[in-house]
């Protein structure tokens, strides 16, 4: 070993000391694998609205309630509205040949948790999810899988 | 990372090696074997990509895109061997994609992003570092960021990808090497003076 691999790894101990990761970084990450099925094909739900940054919730006379907007590269989108612990919303567009009650949207936490509910016949879904902080939704239907970026509530 | 840590946090197994061994298991046929791998790596990707000026919320984040990433790709990856390289590389590249978005977003807070590093977390984390780490804390702390970037990124892998990592860091090929050794002889030069002064 060098005198310069030796510094280099006395550098990354230090590294390892000083910058550690969050303790649950690990299992967080383990979850996000298995959430996204290695055998699937995976996807991301791109936030295109966010009622946060709008007074939508005062013009729909929603009050206290957090709607998202979420789009897939296929073209189909994921409306939901987080109001306390009452997750509800819509999957629109998903193609004629596609049955919404096949679909499964999931609310799911960094910490593993996740809340889950099919759509019904028009694509509607409700839940109740015990979720707060950071979180986000998940699709899931015919091998696809479809995740948002982590969202604040 | 618990299983291959002494109680000094220090590595028993390196962690690439750990990272072929598992991702080979996994092919093979055992499926939890991609747990070890995920369990094994994030730490190492946490350093590659915090070495870029991101905050812990977005390293986060840009692990997770990363570890997507290889559930889409992961059939790509031809040699076991080449799987941590080939996660480094990913969270490089998308560490270095996030920083250029931030920059063209809020250009007045990547400067800050870049002027709070580390100044204002060090007196935390020197606060855990026994005498022979903080000695090197504060020698990495004085040089330039760019040499900084550099050696974090470096100490994190097993082979650099000089190819990759000098379109990132905006140097030449050719220069990396030298400049590694440029570095390390700089943090070597502060730690004399730091001694010096004490």
């Amino acid at each position: 070993m060098s005198d310069d691999d030796r510094l280099l790894a006395d550098l990354r101990r230090m590294w390892q000391v000083a910058d550690p990761p969050p303790p649950g970084l690990g299992a967080a990450m383990v979850a996000t694998v298995a959430a996204a099925d290695l055998d699937e094909e995976w996807e991301l739900l791109v936030l295109v609205r966010d009622s946060a940054g709008e007074d939508l919730a005062a013009v729909r006379g929603l009050g206290t309630a957090r709607m998202l907007s979420f789009s897939a590269a296929a073209g189909w989108s994921l409306e939901a509205e987080i109001d306390g612990e009452q997750f509800s919303g819509q999957v629109l567009d998903l193609g004629d040949d596609q049955d919404p009650t096949d679909v499964v949207v999931a609310v799911e936490t960094r910490a593993g948790e996740s809340w889950s509910t099919p759509l019904d016949e028009f694509g509607f879904f409700s839940l109740v999810a015990h979720a707060r902080g950071t979180l986000r939704f998940t699709v899931r239907f015919g091998g696809v899988v479809a995740s948002s970026h982590w969202v604040e509530v | 990372m618990s299983e291959n840590r002494g109680a000094e946090g220090q590595l028993h197994e390196s962690p690439w090696d750990a990272a072929s061994g598992a991702f080979r298991a996994w092919r093979a046929g055992d499926a939890t074997a991609v747990d070890d791998l995920v369990t094994t790596m994030s730490p190492v990707l946490w350093h590659v990509v915090r070495a870029y000026g991101h905050d812990r919320q977005t390293t986060e984040d840009v692990v997770a895109a990363t570890w997507l990433g290889f559930v889409r790709l992961h059939q790509t990856i031809e040699d076991p061997k080449a799987v941590a390289s080939w996660l480094i590389t990913s969270a490089r590249r998308g560490a270095a994609d996030h920083a250029r978005k931030a920059r063209r977003a809020t250009p007045v807070q990547d400067e800050a992003l870049a002027a709070r590093l580390p100044d204002e977390e060090s007196a935390e984390a020197i606060a855990v570092l026994d005498d022979e780490s903080a000695r090197l804390w504060r020698a990495v702390a004085s040089v330039d960021e760019r040499c900084r970037k550099l050696l974090r990124v470096v100490a994190f892998m097993e082979r650099p990808d000089y190819r990759s990592l000098s379109q990132e860091l905006d140097m030449p090929v050719g220069s990396i090497g030298p400049t590694r050794a440029r570095c390390l002889a700089k943090v070597r030069t502060a730690l004399t003076e730091g001694d010096t002064h004490e």
